[in-house]
């Protein structure tokens, strides 16, 4: 059982209190929703997590590892996932080379090696392409593995992403807006997808969305920020009926 | 789940594999008989070519994976060029070891290159690699008692084994080795570090989150670069025999960043092709009176408008069609 722990989390840009002694923490197994008006610094506070924004004041721990001091691919290295807003693949290499971008780390063969594609490059780039074929599987891509990203409708790009995020044995997931450009049917199907996640590997998630409907469903708990302020966390049924959170976030007709 | 049922079947990402192989095989063997159907100067100008294919390839790998411009390439290739000579001539080097050891010195001379590249981006570095082109291109100018500064180097032919290489000779070593340089190309393309690169290009930041590090992989997308430089500068010493630092100046770098981009970025068979057509087109166009520069200019021109992916997107889109 793992924990991440947001420790009196502050960030200055320049004078502006992007965010302002925000604690929380995200257990193993857990759901997080992280919401709050556009400014409200749920990106900087996952670019903190993520090691891209260095916090002006206090923390962000892995159990007992701490995160805050760490470049970017060490805190990926620690086992925290990130899947940003909009997909970063690579548009020209196929739905199954994008996952394989994925499986750089554990891809062990020297440069040596693979300038001379000795025999170990060949077994490693095949055991890898399993591994790739079981989340393909798993995503339900695998019809789709040879095909060019610059061909996939919005949706599939997002799925590839986030399967490159699973592919790197993660325990803790950051998800920017997961469903923005989705449809319908394709939110459903990650709702899904997100639960199995939390039930087969453990994962904990968290997840920043505009989509209440959507957070209030697939969430254990909410953490409301506003101009950079933690104003709420709890069950989504007692968060959504907080006084502040309704003046602050949702208006008067929420 | 099956979402694979309404994605549309638009393009496959894999080209069929057995025509691929013929064409290449069909290509080698035309290399292979050139040298009894071209006279000398053909000859010499078909030499040119696989030289600069070999720096375009290279040039390739970090401009069109990495997506690292740089203006510095003639210097690697004059670098390259200089420690071959000075190697083989000077200390008394076989000529094959002294293009090795020449293509490590400036793999790690363009490592050190590298290290603006950490921190810039696009025109910027472009401005940086250009500042240290002619560091470089200085350094070879000044630095008399090895190189003989202004007053050039004149080389005699190179042996390999005893074996005095002539013409013929030296176009075949620079068909193997280019041919040894598409190999290892294509190797990286297809594997961990050619995808590394592809991610670094695409965004640092959603590489970062896929544990790798755009810093160490500008690096070695750097150092390959230049040694692949360093290799034909190499060749290019011994096929023009009389080496000079106003040889490598920016212009040359240029006239590579073009091939690379004629041909097609990130794509190894555009390294080939557009180093073909910088070096032939021109030769070809002699014919036309007082106007070849004008013309392979406009063709350029053409070139880029007509075909944004490159020569090579227009073979792709061909082969696709077949």
């Amino acid at each position: 059982m793992a924990r991440l722990s947001i420790e009196n989390l502050s960030v200055d840009f320049g004078g502006i209190h992007a965010l302002r002694d925000v604690s929380f923490a995200l257990e193993s197994g857990a759901i997080v929703g992280l919401i709050g008006p556009n400014g409200a610094g749920k990106s900087t506070l996952l670019n903190c997590v993520s090691g891209i924004t260095r916090p002006t004041q206090g923390r962000v721990r892995l159990d007992d590892a701490v995160l805050s001091a760490l470049a970017p691919a060490s805190v990926a290295n620690q086992g925290i996932g990130r899947v940003f807003q909009h997909p970063e693949l690579v548009a020209d290499l196929s739905v199954r080379e994008n996952l394989l971008i994925a499986c750089h780390r554990s891809l062990r063969y020297g440069l040596i090696s693979e300038l001379l594609r000795l025999p170990k490059v060949w077994t490693a780039e095949r055991d890898a392409a399993q591994r790739v074929d079981g989340m393909l599987d798993r995503l339900g891509l695998l019809e789709s593995a040879e095909f060019a990203i610059r061909g996939l409708p919005y949706g599939h790009r997002k799925l590839v992403d986030l399967g490159r995020a699973l592919l790197m044995d993660i325990r803790f997931l950051l998800l920017d807006e997961p469903i923005a450009g989705l449809n319908d049917l394709e939110v459903a199907k990650l709702h899904d997808l997100l639960l199995r996640l939390r039930q087969d590997l453990g994962l904990g998630i968290l997840v920043v969305e505009h989509n209440m409907p959507f957070v209030s469903r697939l969430c254990d708990r909410l953490v409301v920020l506003d101009l950079g302020e933690l104003i709420a966390n709890g069950r989504p049924d007692d968060v959504l009926r907080d006084p502040r959170v309704m003046a602050s976030y949702l208006g008067e007709d929420a | 789940m099956s979402a694979a049922a309404d994605i549309p079947r638009t393009q496959r990402a894999a080209m069929s594999f057995g025509m691929s192989t013929v064409l290449l095989g069909l290509c080698l063997a035309a290399a292979c008989v050139a040298p009894f159907v071209l006279n000398g100067y053909g000859l010499y100008v078909l030499t040119l070519t696989g030289v600069f294919a070999l720096v375009a390839l290279g040039l390739n790998l970090l401009t069109g994976y990495a997506g690292q411009i740089s203006l510095c390439h003639a210097a690697f290739f004059g670098v390259g060029a200089y420690a071959t000579a000075i190697l083989t001539q000077k200390v008394g080097l076989p000529y094959l070891l002294s293009i090795l050891a020449g293509a490590l010195l400036t793999a790690a001379v363009g490592a050190i290159v590298a290290v603006p590249a950490m921190r810039l981006k696009s025109l910027y570095l472009a401005i940086a690699t250009l500042g240290f082109g002619v560091v470089l291109q200085k350094i070879i100018f000044e630095w008399r008692g090895l190189t003989n500064g202004g007053g050039g180097l004149a080389l005699n032919p190179p042996a390999i084994a005893g074996h005095e290489l002539g013409e013929t000779g030296l176009y075949y070593l620079t068909l193997a080795l280019m041919t040894l340089g598409i190999w290892g190309a294509w190797n990286l393309s297809r594997s961990r570090t050619g995808r590394a690169l592809l991610m670094i290009k695409e965004s640092e930041i959603a590489a970062g989150a896929l544990v790798i590090p755009a810093a160490r992989y500008k690096v070695i997308a750097f150092a390959i670069s230049a040694f692949y430089a360093a290799v034909a500068g190499g060749l290019f010493a011994y096929l023009v025999r009389y080496i000079h630092p106003e040889n490598f100046s920016v212009g040359l770098s240029i006239a590579f960043l073009s091939m690379v981009v004629i041909g097609g970025l990130g794509t190894i068979g555009g390294s080939i092709v557009g180093a073909g057509f910088y070096v032939i087109v021109p030769e070809l166009l002699r014919g036309i009176k007082d106007a070849p520069g004008l013309v392979f200019g406009l063709l350029l021109v053409i070139v880029m408008v007509l075909m944004p992916q490159g020569l090579w997107g227009v073979v792709r889109y061909l082969r696709r069609r077949a």
